[in-house]
């Protein structure tokens, strides 16, 4: 009875897994066979469409313009969004509520509908922002937001804010010198992570950066739209490198979390 | 003048009054405890002496100098949190380092200092672990040392031993004291738990509703209650109407009148009493608690219920439910007790 069960519950585990796996190990495959067409298995293995994706400079200059949008977007986040939780949490601990309600907004807002609007608002502004990379780090931020300062904001529930900065007064530290020397220090896990969760997901944001930008700044997102047309087995290999990159992200971002223990 | 001087210090946190002109002294090298049921105020008071909540009136002065207005990073006053409050990024050693750091003492300079003071709080060898890897009498071990090293003229103490399970908190109550007289440090100590205030104070400042109740020697507040919440606050003390009182007492009262449980006693046949004690009252048992080394019985006299608490001296004189008794009062202890 007990081993049917377990049974039972391997089974059930193991199923879904192969279930989520099928369509990523299929592309893998058809991203590593010469030609596959209308025979069951491939007809041969080779390396050339990566190795075509790889020398691709439109390739590369997508991929660099996705990190510095993404890099961009969360350098702008972090210096923005880590003295604006310490504030609500040291001096306006009710504003956690409201600040709460405000983060879900870009979540509420479909992006169709966000990226309509802020075209709109942006199109006749005396600076060209619209078709510019920088529109989209500002929209970019907007989206990182939530993960911010879900992740910071529980960090800074983890320890006892009030407790910690009033010793440090009473030890001659300043406001400034006790958040940098303690409380930014606390915050390392929650930061990574949550910097981590936003990058992988802002690499993969293909609706604003399509409807805003387009062609004129092509992302990765972009590019792989682009090439849709030329062969699929290229944009397999496109969609496996990415993929691995966003593994390789990660892990990186498990490893430096789980390691210290703060 | 006295050493810190309190003067008209008030407190608002928008409409609610946490404590108004609220006025002491206390001399250098005291240790003075407020004391008080949760919600008295007491705490605030102590921030506010530290500087971390703003007084909205009134003055403090230490050591002649008014520091009502300095900024908690300037006026060398030290403080132990119930929550420890260690910095968890920091070993130690370097949580014991910070406040010499912040005058600009580095680590190195300052190894005998630290040295000294990890002995003095009976942590040394602890220098490189973290908070979380500490027990709770260690941490706010580590916590006192932080306060002490930077030498302040004051040690605020909030509740630092609430937190602790009973053995640690009874070792690390002789330890504070120890340290405390070593260095003659005057020392202001948070408390809602009143044997904690008897054992370690010199003074205690009896708060109730951000007011201070009464002050003086532990002896004094124990056996002279100022009122009714000062009696029902340090022991269990029975409180009679001033009808019953000169009805069994004969004496003149127009006040309740409070008696300690430990002053009345049972009357044992054969036995002489001195001229003190009251003439018997016939009691009958209600009901009562084992305390360890002391029984507590609920009587009924007449329409009165009483508490008495007798020396658990063996077994076969434990005295069961419905028992009736003779029971004798100790004249000399019985307080009459303002409202």
């Amino acid at each position: 009875m007990e081993n049917n069960k377990l049974f039972l519950h391997k089974g059930i585990v193991y199923g879904i897994s192969t279930l989520l796996l099928i369509p990523i190990l299929a592309t893998f495959i058809y991203s590593l066979s010469s030609s596959w067409g209308a025979t069951i298995l491939p007809d041969g293995f080779s390396l050339k469409w990566y190795g075509a994706l790889l020398t691709d400079p439109r390739f590369i200059d997508a991929f660099g313009r996705s990190l510095f949008i993404c890099i961009a977007s969360l350098l702008l986040a972090t210096v923005l969004v880590l003295p604006m939780i310490f504030v609500v949490f040291y001096y306006y601990p009710k504003l956690d509520k409201v600040m709460n309600l405000l983060i879900l907004l870009p979540f509420a807002v479909p992006p169709v509908v966000s990226s309509v609007g802020l075209l709109q608002l942006y199109a006749d502004s005396t600076f060209q922002l619209i078709g510019t990379p920088w529109i989209l780090v500002g929209t970019y931020f907007t989206i990182a937001l939530p993960f911010m300062y879900r992740a910071i904001a529980n960090s800074f529930t983890a320890i006892n804010l009030k407790d910690l900065i009033d010793a440090a007064h009473l030890l001659g530290a300043s406001t400034t010198k006790a958040f940098l020397l303690i409380i930014l220090p606390n915050l390392k896990k929650g930061l990574l992570a949550s910097l981590f969760l936003s990058f992988s997901f802002l690499l993969g944001e293909f609706v604003f950066a399509n409807i805003l930008v387009g062609t004129r700044y092509e992302t990765l997102q972009i590019y792989l739209y682009n090439m849709r047309q030329t062969s699929g087995h290229f944009t397999s290999a496109l969609v496996m490198t990415y993929f691995a990159f966003i593994f390789l992200c990660t892990w990186l971002a498990s490893r430096l979390t789980r390691g210290n223990n703060l | 003048m006295s050493y810190v001087t309190i003067n008209k210090l008030s407190k608002r946190f928008g409409d609610v009054t946490v404590f108004e002109d609220i006025d002491f002294t206390i001399e250098q090298g005291e240790f003075v405890t407020l004391l008080g049921p949760s919600g008295c105020g007491k705490s605030t008071l102590l921030r506010t002496l530290a500087g971390l909540d703003k007084a909205n009136k009134g003055e403090i002065w230490v050591d002649g100098v008014d520091i009502t207005h300095t900024q908690p990073q300037n006026r060398e006053i030290g403080m132990v949190f119930q929550s420890y409050a260690l910095f968890p990024n920091m070993t130690v050693e370097d949580n014991v380092a910070f406040g010499l750091k912040m005058k600009g003492i580095s680590k190195k300079e300052a190894q005998q200092d630290i040295q000294n003071m990890l002995d003095l709080v009976e942590l040394d060898g602890k220098e490189k672990f973290y908070p979380h890897e500490l027990s709770g009498g260690q941490r706010q071990r580590v916590a006192l040392a932080r306060a002490l090293i930077v030498k302040p003229r004051i040690l605020l103490l909030d509740e630092p031993l609430s937190a602790l399970d009973a053995k640690i908190r009874k070792n690390l109550r002789q330890q504070i004291l120890d340290i405390q007289k070593e260095l003659n440090l005057t020392t202001i100590f948070v408390t809602h738990d009143q044997e904690e205030a008897m054992l370690m104070s010199d003074r205690i400042f009896l708060m109730n509703q951000g007011e201070i109740i009464q002050q003086g020697n532990p002896e004094d507040i124990y056996t002279k209650p100022a009122n009714e919440f000062v009696a029902g606050f340090m022991g269990h003390y029975n409180l009679i109407a001033a009808e019953t009182a000169k009805h069994w007492f004969d004496i003149e009262t127009t006040s309740k009148v409070a008696i300690r449980p430990e002053s009345i006693y049972i009357k044992e046949s054969g036995r002489q009493y001195a001229d003190h004690i009251s003439s018997p009252k016939s009691a009958t048992v209600v009901s009562h608690q084992l305390l360890g080394n002391v029984i507590r019985y609920n009587l009924k006299v007449e329409n009165e219920e009483l508490t008495v608490d007798l020396l658990n001296r063996s077994s076969e004189r434990l005295m069961p439910k419905g028992s009736a008794i003779e029971l004798l009062f100790n004249l000399n202890e019985i307080q009459p007790v303002g409202v």
